[in-house]
């Protein structure tokens, strides 16, 4: 089970830093890709079984470090890149592969632009997307896990974040 | 407002942004020349040498040149020193954007952004 983020040192209460990775995810769904967006009901926060679909991967580093995903299914990138293009993406493809980058890139950017003020400067990665049939991750000595659920028209995905307090 | 065709260069590692600011551009409703892409600095300069550039949109965060980077080997070269250049960060790091004013971006914007406002913006600059 997760800590709360403000015993390990991240002075944030974790369904406020779940709401701040909804509202950056909102932002992007709303000015980028020109669709409504929900919040669904939080998915577990450990890590998801292997599954089949598309990750989005982008670290953090500075005042935190870890990561943050943007989770989906093969169907939904499609739905999401084709929001994002203005144009029709049946199948996963390198085109849509880097409109899921651009888009994890621009959600935990936004999470980031968020936290900042409360925990002090980060520095992202630039994103790294995998695409495949039972993809498990893991993350060793990370140890606040969050995750939010966002629903649109035409799919869903997950957004998570794992988070821990800088080392002096 | 200039009746002459205007080429502009849109410079970013993502295809993705790259098309969606193309789009952007073709809306602006001004008279546009030549609409170029680069995936870095490197080939932003590259293009800049064989065309006749009005304005340059480019993300901060890239491979092999940023830029940043490209922004300050603008300034320094004689020729190209007066080129607006509108800078593209997805993290808002103020110490980026304070660099970026201080090597002389004409503007910068945040993404996500609205298409409409980064319209204006680009309208604004290009009939300056």
């Amino acid at each position: 089970m997760t800590p709360q983020a403000t015993r390990i040192g991240i002075p944030i209460e974790n369904a406020e830093l779940a709401k701040m990775l909804f509202d950056a995810a909102q932002e992007v769904f709303t000015s980028m890709l020109g669709s409504e967006v929900h919040r669904l009901p939080d998915p577990p926060a450990d890590q998801p079984s292997p599954f089949d679909g598309v990750l989005s991967l982008i670290g953090l580093a500075g005042a935190a470090i870890g990561n943050g995903t943007v989770v989906c299914t093969p169907e939904a990138a499609c739905k999401m890149s084709s929001l994002l293009l203005m144009s029709e993406y049946p199948n996963v493809d390198d085109q849509v592969l880097d409109a899921l980058g651009e888009i994890a890139n621009m959600i935990i950017g936004g999470f980031k632009h968020l936290l900042e003020p409360h925990l002090g400067r980060l520095q992202m990665s630039i994103p790294s997307v995998i695409y495949g049939k039972n993809i498990a991750t893991r993350n060793s000595k990370v140890p606040l896990a969050l995750a939010v659920g966002c629903g649109f028209p035409g799919g869903e995905c997950e957004v998570r974040i794992r988070l821990a307090a800088a080392r002096e | 407002m200039s009746a002459e065709p205007l080429n502009l260069l849109v410079v970013d590692d993502s295809t993705a942004i790259r098309k969606i600011l193309m789009r952007v551009l073709s809306q602006t409703g001004l008279p546009l020349g030549k609409v170029l892409e680069a995936g870095d600095g490197r080939e932003a300069l590259k293009l800049i040498e064989s065309n006749d550039i009005a304005l340059i949109l480019s993300d901060i965060n890239m491979p092999n040149m940023d830029g940043l980077e490209l922004l300050r080997a603008l300034r320094a070269s004689e020729k190209w020193h007066d080129v607006p250049v509108v800078l593209i960060t997805t993290e808002g790091a103020q110490e980026k954007v304070e660099e970026a004013v201080a090597l002389g971006a004409a503007s910068y914007v945040r993404k996500p952004f609205s298409a409409d406002l980064l319209r204006d913006k680009l309208a604004a600059l290009l009939t300056k």
